[in-house]
């Protein structure tokens, strides 16, 4: 009952609205058919197609495997480990909307910090965030550094099951290193990794508040994705065109199955379950 | 998807409850009071005959030391009305939030008696046929609008019948750094008057160190809409058709035009000779390049003074001069906007429609326009404000607010410095920004830029103008 109220309800509504226009309070009107869907049919949704699809691998694969090389690397029994990991995993701790403010500060083309430390190299200022080809990358990083401590507690509880005994027999086998590592854990870790790749490519597919915080879509659309197109046509600019953003949101969730199903089909099968 | 999807059900869920809680109240409503749904001014009597309180929600879009003076401002208001009216100010977000949530009230029956809409709201409160408009109430009462700045009424007026009543004005200057001036050899008593003269003068007030690294820009401003709109404005353009959508409808938005693409091609001209630094759209960032001293020229509304000239005091002198005019041969001024009062009709008591008018009354009087202006930095709406001793206190400490006052004097109303009345004009605004950005960032030639972002919203302008006729 709950379930449905929650999930089916809003999904038959968006549905709903999908296909109807607006009127002036953003009320439902009349039936449009597939109108909404049709408008879909341009270059400059294509763009936010593509754009979606960048931000989604750029935030994604670089937290994943930069979380994979740290934890891997902490293992190594040296002092001062346990302090390590607490660091890499703090920004678990962060919530987007501060971490973005953060990052805000940071990426601001007269005060920031990213550009003292550029100036006092020598280098000239980088407009992190009004430069359409570097805003991407930037946001991308921001969103790498706020998943990262997530993949680090994951994949550290993941090498933590581990049992000693494998790991041994490896060592008496005379694998240490690299060897261990691509051989012995990665595999063993491979649960941990698939669900993180999963999870988080929902999540980048989802991400709305360091996009809003820091660029608002821009420069040039450079960082509209999907998810940012629904809240402009809905709720942005005075704009209540429900119709059309309700369309998208089901674009967006057709490209979310789509991508689960991908990852499901392609990735499960290398996972090696205990 | 989760996300819009669980907000849209959080609404329904808001909705239902809003709904029971309505019903429930309304046996206990004003049974006998007369007015509902009408759209006009109910006279004085209806409060002197009441004998109960009335109570009124009053929505605004400010926050801050904004904030704190409307609450001031209310609470004034309430102790004078000898307990006959009560307003209750409520903080509903920024301009888009509050014009959003407005839009959820009308469809669920439950409007504010009164609400702060920014300028660029007005053709849709116009159109939404909720509210009373302004002139009836000044008809009914003989109340004398004389006072009210022409050049701000004029925004809110069609057909010279006052729509909505001014609340707080901003009006756009020039802002310059003084030392940055003299440095370059200029007389900061002469600023620059156009663009072009803001382009030759920003090459000679950019700075380079010894590394080849720019120190300070000659000009810098955020890529804001609003800015475009007060420069078209300056040419004698209109910025949508129709009269500025003053005659009827306006079909089209102008920003694609020879004024618009001069200025996107001046700002794009400016930025890749390195002469400009771009800052993106963001307001804050823009602002804080200028507090910084990176930047010798500046556009922003008198709104930012006071925080210019706190954040400059020991580094740098702050100067205002007028918004300079889009060529030489231009002799327009900017566009006055900001926010005004709207007075719902639809839904409300004569009683209730009567405190709202009380109230825009007193919030428009001179003594405490005196009081709000000083308080915030807008321009008074209430030309006699100025004569207020704790206004001429101000204006004393702060010379630089001078510009303002002057610039607003001296410009004759005229239907392209009224602004365009336009029912998607936050959306117009948004693609002339993304417009202005294509060319500065170099994506698209500047006419190809202006054209194209000018088409973006031709859609939302038809079907605009399909649902309310």
């Amino acid at each position: 009952m709950v379930f449905a109220l929650f999930v089916f309800w809003p999904l038959g509504r968006t549905l709903y609205l999908s296909v109807h226009g607006n009127d002036l309070f953003g009320a439902p009107s009349v039936y449009v058919g597939a109108e909404h869907y049709r408008e879909m049919l341009t270059a400059e949704f294509g763009k936010v197609l593509a754009t979606t699809g960048l931000f989604t691998l750029f935030s994604v694969v670089p937290a994943v495997l930069g979380a994979l090389v740290v934890v891997l690397l902490l293992e190594a029994r040296i002092r001062g480990v346990r302090v390590l990991r607490t660091a890499f995993a703090l920004p678990f701790a962060f919530s987007v909307a501060t971490a973005s403010v953060v990052f805000a500060v940071i990426y601001n083309p007269a005060i920031g910090v990213a550009n003292g430390l550029l100036g006092s190299l020598g280098i000239d200022r980088v407009n992190w965030l009004t430069d359409p080809s570097i805003a991407l990358p930037a946001v991308c990083a921001a969103t790498v550094w706020m998943n990262f401590g997530y993949n680090v507690l994951v994949l550290s509880a993941g090498v933590a099951a581990i049992s000693p005994e494998v790991v041994e027999a490896a060592r008496l086998d005379g694998a240490t290193g690299w060897r261990l590592a691509s051989r012995i854990t990665v595999p063993l870790l491979s649960p941990q990794l698939f669900f993180l790749v999963v999870v988080s490519t929902i999540h980048a597919l989802q991400s709305f508040g360091q996009i809003h915080i820091l660029t608002k879509g821009g420069p040039d659309q450079a960082t509209t994705t999907l998810v940012y197109s629904i809240y402009e046509k809905a709720f942005a600019f005075g704009s209540s065109d429900f119709g059309s953003a309700s369309a998208q949101a089901v674009v967006l969730l057709v490209v979310m199955l789509g991508c689960t199903a991908v990852q499901f089909g392609i990735l499960e099968r290398r996972v090696h379950y205990r | 998807m989760r996300q819009p999807r669980l907000r849209r059900s959080m609404t329904a869920f808001v909705a239902l409850v809003a709904a029971a809680a309505l019903t429930a109240c309304g046996g206990s409503g004003s049974g006998t009071d007369s007015g509902k749904d009408s759209l006009e001014a109910p006279g004085a009597e209806v409060l002197e005959k009441a004998t109960d309180k009335t109570t009124i929600e009053f929505w605004h879009g400010m926050k801050g030391a904004n904030a704190a003076a409307i609450d001031k401002l209310v609470a004034d208001f309430n102790a004078q009305s000898g307990g006959k009216v009560e307003v209750k100010a409520i903080f509903q977000g920024n301009y888009d939030e509050t014009i959003a949530k407005y839009k959820a009230s009308v469809q669920q029956k439950n409007t504010p008696a009164l609400v702060q809409i920014y300028d660029i709201g007005s053709r849709f409160m116009v159109d939404s046929k909720q509210t009373v408009p302004m002139y009836k109430f000044i008809d009914k009462d003989k109340f004398n609008a004389g006072d009210i700045e022409p050049n701000i009424a004029n925004y809110y007026s069609i057909d010279g019948k006052l729509q909505s009543m001014p609340f707080n004005t901003s009006t756009p200057l020039l802002y310059l750094n003084k030392e940055a001036f003299v440095r370059a050899g200029f007389d900061p008593t002469k600023p620059p008057q156009n663009l072009d003269e803001i382009g030759e003068m920003a090459k000679k007030l950019t700075v380079k160190d010894a590394g080849g690294k720019t120190v300070q820009y000659g000009f810098g401003a955020a890529i804001y809409g609003w800015l475009v709109e007060q420069l078209i404005a300056t040419d004698g353009k209109e910025y949508c058709d129709n009269g500025n959508g003053r005659k009827g409808l306006a079909t089209k938005v102008q920003f694609d035009q020879e004024t618009g693409v001069r200025v996107a091609q001046w700002w794009a001209d400016l930025v890749k000779g390195g002469y400009a630094t771009n800052t993106g759209r963001k307001t804050d960032d823009a602002q804080a390049a200028f507090k910084a001293g990176t930047v010798a020229m500046h556009l922003e509304s008198t709104g930012a003074m006071r925080g210019y000239i706190d954040a400059a005091k020991g580094k740098f002198t702050v100067l205002t001069a007028p918004y300079p005019k889009a060529s030489s041969s231009a002799t327009g001024g900017p566009i006055i906007g900001g926010a005004s009062l709207w007075i719902n009709g639809v839904g409300h008591s004569d009683k209730q429609k009567r405190a709202a008018w009380e109230f825009v009354k007193f919030a428009s009087s001179a003594e405490q326009q005196a009081k709000w202006h000083t308080g915030t930095g807008y321009v008074p709406v209430n030309a006699k404000a100025l004569d207020e001793q704790i206004d001429k206190d101000w204006v004393a400490k702060y010379p630089q607010f001078k510009t303002a006052v002057d610039q607003l004097h001296a410009l004759p109303p005229s239907v392209a410095s009224a602004g365009c009345l336009l029912g998607v004009m936050p959306q117009a605004r948004k693609a002339s920004e993304d417009g202005l950005e294509a060319a500065i960032v170099g994506s698209k030639p500047a006419d190809q830029a202006m054209k194209d972002a000018a088409a973006s919203v031709q859609a939302a302008i038809d079907s605009y103008n399909k649902s309310v006729s």
